[in-house]
């Protein structure tokens, strides 16, 4: 018989991140067994049906959705980088996480701004929120700050 | 009843500012925010609090900090956990809020005696999720036998808990239903949960007696 599934959606931080499906399928799995155990994360069977416009949707066997849920607000790579997963909702559709979903987008085109001796992109989002991304092409550091602390600097 | 972070670090400790933090905690339910360091403005929004943190070696060194301006002007002080004779000792220094970092204390280095005196003199424990969050292995297997170690002593005794997230980013910043679920590792209820949450607001105004004044 056909186990009966839930779906946990989670935002990922920091916005604008670009996550590779399975390279979160391998962090989602790596937080639930270290935290869980093989046997617990071997029954709730988690995962990553979903990875796009800075969501996630996690799937697991009913009943277990807590659990998996926890070990997801552990998660705190992925592929290396920075990355945190903050859960929205739980349900037994796609359909209705779906719904669930408001794509966070950058208001305004990216602007530069420095800080200290280095340069940084400037990316500005809803609720007065910006976030800095130092340029470079890898492991770059961020800075989130909001509109008036970057007009106070 | 406040919901509160006890503790978290914002920049230049951290890469979020204040301002930031607070909106990220806002947004995960919480309505006030110690904030340990510098604190220049005030953000709208949610309540700040100014943390301090004492490290020190000796009960003495903790009674010449707690006379340090910095410290004096924040409205929660935490010490660093040590021994069993710290840890009996600080519970008794009045200025001293919260005893935090125990779990990187030893085993019963917060025993029975340090327990009853927190809870006649109202100092609190502070549970943070940074080493559940961020460990893995053994040592967050130590954290979690902590926590559940200070769960018993504080049902015994009824001392109050505090739960920070003790967050550099606005990444390691947690909502107060993910705490839950945290907490709910080393067997701390919902209820227990939301009374930890609020106890840092019974420390910066404590209930007093009622006063007839006329």
């Amino acid at each position: 018989m056909r186990a009966k599934r839930r779906y946990i959606l989670a935002r990922i931080l920091p916005y604008g991140v670009a996550v590779d499906q399975r390279q979160a399928y391998f962090s989602v799995i790596e937080a639930a067994t270290s935290l869980l155990g093989d046997a617990a994360v071997g029954l709730a069977q988690p995962a990553v049906v979903f990875c796009e416009g800075g969501y996630i949707v996690v799937r697991c066997r009913r009943g277990t959705e807590k659990d998996i849920a926890t070990a997801l607000a552990t998660i705190t790579t992925i592929a290396d980088e920075r990355a945190a997963l903050r859960t929205v909702a739980t349900s037994g559709t796609i359909h209705a996480l779906r719904r669930r979903m408001r794509p966070i987008r950058p208001l305004s085109e990216a602007g530069e701004a420095q800080v200290g001796e280095t340069y940084f992109t400037v990316y500005r989002y809803p609720r007065q929120k910006v976030d800095l991304v130092e340029k470079g092409i890898k492991h770059q550091k961020s800075l989130f700050f909001t509109e008036a602390d970057l007009e106070e600097r | 009843m406040k919901i509160t972070d006890a503790s978290v670090y914002p920049y230049p400790a951290g890469d979020s500012t204040l301002a930031r933090m607070a909106l990220e905690a806002a947004e995960l339910g919480f309505d006030s925010i110690v904030a340990v360091g510098e604190i220049r403005s005030q953000p709208s929004g949610i309540k700040i609090l100014r943390g301090a943190v004492i490290n020190a070696a000796s009960h003495k060194e903790v009674i010449k900090r707690v006379r340090d301006p910095a410290v004096r002007r924040a409205d929660v002080v935490f010490v660093n956990a040590g021994d069993i004779s710290f840890n009996r000792a600080v519970v008794s220094v009045n200025e001293v809020n919260v005893v935090r970092n125990i779990h990187a204390a030893r085993r019963n280095a917060f025993d029975h005696v340090a327990a009853r005196t927190a809870a006649d003199r109202g100092v609190a424990v502070d549970i943070s999720l940074a080493p559940i969050i961020q460990f893995r292995g053994t040592k967050r297997q130590k954290a979690l036998q902590r926590y559940a170690d200070i769960l018993s002593l504080q049902r015994r005794y009824g001392f109050p808990l505090t739960i920070s997230s003790d967050a550099r980013s606005i990444m390691e910043q947690r909502s107060v239903r993910e705490v839950r679920s945290l907490c709910a590792l080393f067997g701390m209820t919902g209820v227990e949960v939301s009374d930890a949450l609020a106890s840092v607001g019974r420390l910066t105004e404590p209930e007093l007696p009622v006063k007839v004044v006329a």
